[in-house]
């Protein structure tokens, strides 16, 4: 039974130059108490597969979608009411650039507040929820490292750092209890200090309360340890998904090959002052999107056939999106 | 704050200083000799001559000159009108308010007007009724203020006759001058028919407050509507939707607050152009404001009046426009942003 399950998700957006395929057949599932891995390069539409997912997205975006079900039930067809209560309830989200995610005119203290769910608190009158809720938030602003939650609640975002910032974020993305935990990018610019407590607690979170979690980033060393899955996303499409040890070691599409060999501790056989290997080119924009396999113009095993998209093939309990994958005997 | 208050207050002096030395500058540029336009008298070999001379420091250089003009500015000795004969800052002490009562309503109205329409067209971007509004405020803004001035008295007061076409209040009624602002003379007044009397102040109003206001509100309009827009497509709003709150709760919370915010600074300039506006409108509805009074001195080239108006109507847009800016601040939580430093 799958927690989240994605299947051919499209998401168009509208730019100058009119309707763009922004996600383009998206494919992504989580089982309950999983760590899900979801990387690709700034730009690759991992932060919109977030939005989709919990709705944040401008109104008149088009999004279709084969499959998208929360636990059986189809997140699309939903109410906005029911959609919302869903979130607030059962999902949290981590959001990318956590400064900009507070409004700058309420104290973090407030925002705080915001998401501690009415549910969580017992019934007592409403002048005692406020220290409920209080005491609630402490108790996880402690969790995530901030000792002087005091100092902290009455900041305004301004006024805090920014890996403060990105902490009372994942405090307020913890304190609902959610079963799902999207955190995109929760790390990004933390020293590592910081950075291996943050890791550390949602590792522990996922042991102890059956935490999933769809963890956003690029840095695969830290995904590379926590994860149990990943997919793999190119310029809105997925290229590659399956379990974090098969697809370190054996990647099937030229494009994971590419992002781990970016990532010179996965490679052991690096010698010294060796040039590090990229691919060529740059992530294209979204107003020229090559046709077929968007990887096309960048990939070094390219041929003719790639201009038409490759649909995704199984093997075993991965998938790749690849006319040419790399690592396959023929058969 | 301490800093910025006295910024401020330097500032205003710094303005002023350079106001005055405007129309100073204008008593020179005036056609004809300066000396009869300010007071009036041509015959060069009387002693009233040589007293005036001496009045204004015209025996001495233009810096000493400047002086005594700061001087009797200072003492509250403005000069005396040609045309009236009255001393100056007495009649500005009653058309300026009337002008003011007229802005201030106007400003208000428009403000009323423009902010929920602003929304109202922010929160459907680019949906067939933002773009209705946005048409509406465009059409709105080309329109020249003395145009539609007309055209209301056209249609409002000579076709359809609901609404009198000049003047502040009617004839019948004698208001004895308390603040110059009607409205409340007529509250503070004793006389027999005071809700008549408010009544028809009232029906005069509407009309010179409508055209002025309606120019204005489409600016607010435009000014409310970017700013919506701009906001509602802000992280922390995805952030606050994605938190699970439903869209009126992330509006009221979080998106009322920072949308206002920027633009109120925006919103209180309007009120300088408006001010011109009225000035325009006034002579328009023969309001017996500062405009209509100062276009009647231009008519009669009654120089110190023209001197003393535009001096007066510059002191008040600099002192509503600072303290605007201070009170602002004082309510803007966001106010020590810059100073912090950023990594």
């Amino acid at each position: 039974m799958f927690l989240l399950d994605v299947k051919n998700l499209t998401l168009e957006i509208e730019t100058t130059n009119g309707w763009v395929k922004a996600l383009d057949k998206v494919n992504i599932s989580l089982k309950r108490g999983e760590i899900s891995a979801l990387v690709g390069e700034s730009g690759s539409g991992k932060s919109l597969i977030v939005r989709t997912i919990v709705g944040a997205l401008p109104e008149r975006w088009k999004i279709t979608a084969d499959r998208m079900t929360w636990k059986g039930q189809d997140l699309l067809s939903m109410s906005e009411k029911a959609r919302r209560k869903l979130t607030r309830d059962e999902m949290s989200v981590f959001f990318q650039n956590a400064p900009d995610a507070f409004d700058p005119t309420a104290t973090l203290g407030e925002q705080l507040r915001e998401s501690v769910p009415d549910k969580m608190l017992d019934k007592g009158f409403f002048w005692q929820r406020k220290q409920q809720r209080d005491a609630l938030i402490i108790k996880y602003l402690h969790k995530v490292g901030i000792k002087n939650h005091r100092q902290c609640m009455q900041a305004y975002p301004h006024q805090v750092a920014d890996d403060v910032c990105q902490k009372v974020m994942l405090a307020s993305a913890l304190v609902s209890k959610p079963e799902l935990l999207i955190a995109d990018d929760p790390t990004m610019g933390m020293e590592i200090t910081n950075k291996v407590q943050i890791l550390r607690l949602l590792t522990r979170l996922n042991q102890t309360q059956n935490l999933s979690i769809l963890f956003i980033s690029h840095d695969l060393l830290a995904i590379g340890n926590m994860a149990t899955d990943m997919t793999v996303l190119y310029c809105g499409q997925t290229v590659e998904s399956g379990k974090m040890a098969q697809l370190r070691n054996k990647p099937l599409h030229p494009y994971t090959q590419a992002l781990l060999n970016s990532a010179p501790s996965f490679r052991k056989d690096l010698p010294p002052k060796a040039p590090l290997s990229s691919l060529s080119g740059t992530i294209p924009t979204l107003q020229h999107l090559p046709i077929g396999c968007r990887l096309g113009p960048r990939c070094p095993r390219a041929q003719k056939e790639c201009v038409k998209t490759p649909s995704p093939k199984k093997l075993q309990n991965r998938s790749y999106s690849c006319h040419f994958p790399l690592n396959r005997s023929i058969e | 704050m301490i800093a910025y208050l006295l910024r401020r207050l330097n500032l205003f002096v710094v303005t002023i200083f350079v106001v005055t030395l405007a129309t100073f500058a204008l008593n020179y540029l005036f056609p004809g000799d300066t000396l009869e336009n300010l007071s009036g008298i041509s015959s060069h070999q009387t002693a009233e001559y040589n007293q005036i001379v001496q009045y204004h420091g015209f025996d001495h250089n233009i810096v000493y000159q400047y002086g005594m003009y700061l001087q009797h500015l200072w003492k509250g000795d403005w000069g005396i009108s040609s045309s009236s004969g009255n001393d100056i800052v007495e009649e500005i002490k009653l058309v300026l308010p009337a002008t003011l009562e007229l802005s201030v309503y106007a400003m208000v109205l428009s403000l009323f007007i423009g902010i929920p329409f602003g929304f109202w067209a922010g929160l459907r971007h680019r949906r067939p009724i933002d773009l209705g509004i946005l048409s509406a405020s465009v059409l709105g803004y080309s329109i020249p203020v003395f145009w539609l001035a007309l055209l209301l008295i056209l249609f409002f007061a000579l076709q359809l006759g609901w609404l009198p076409m000049s003047g502040r209040i009617s004839l019948l009624y004698d208001i004895p001058h308390y603040s110059g602002f009607i409205l409340i003379d007529i509250l503070k007044s004793d006389i027999p028919n005071k809700q008549d009397a408010l009544s028809n102040a009232i029906r005069h109003m509407i009309l010179p407050t409508l055209s002025i206001a309606l120019v204005t509100a489409t600016i607010v309009i435009r000014i409310t509507r970017r700013s919506v827009a701009d906001v509602m497509q802000s992280d922390y709003i995805r952030a606050a939707l994605a938190r699970g709150l439903t869209r009126p709760q992330v509006f009221w919370r979080h998106g009322l607050r920072n949308t206002l915010l920027p633009i109120l600074p925006q919103l209180v300039l309007q009120f300088t152009t408006l001010l011109t506006n009225a000035m325009i409108v006034e002579v328009i509805f023969s309001w017996p404001g500062i405009g209509n009074w100062l276009m009647q001195a231009v008519y009669v080239q009654d120089f110190p009046a023209i001197r003393g108006g535009v001096l007066a109507v510059s002191i008040v847009v600099i002192i509503f426009t600072l303290l605007m800016d201070i009170v602002l601040r004082v309510i803007n939580p966001l106010k020590n942003r810059d100073i912090h430093g950023t990594i």
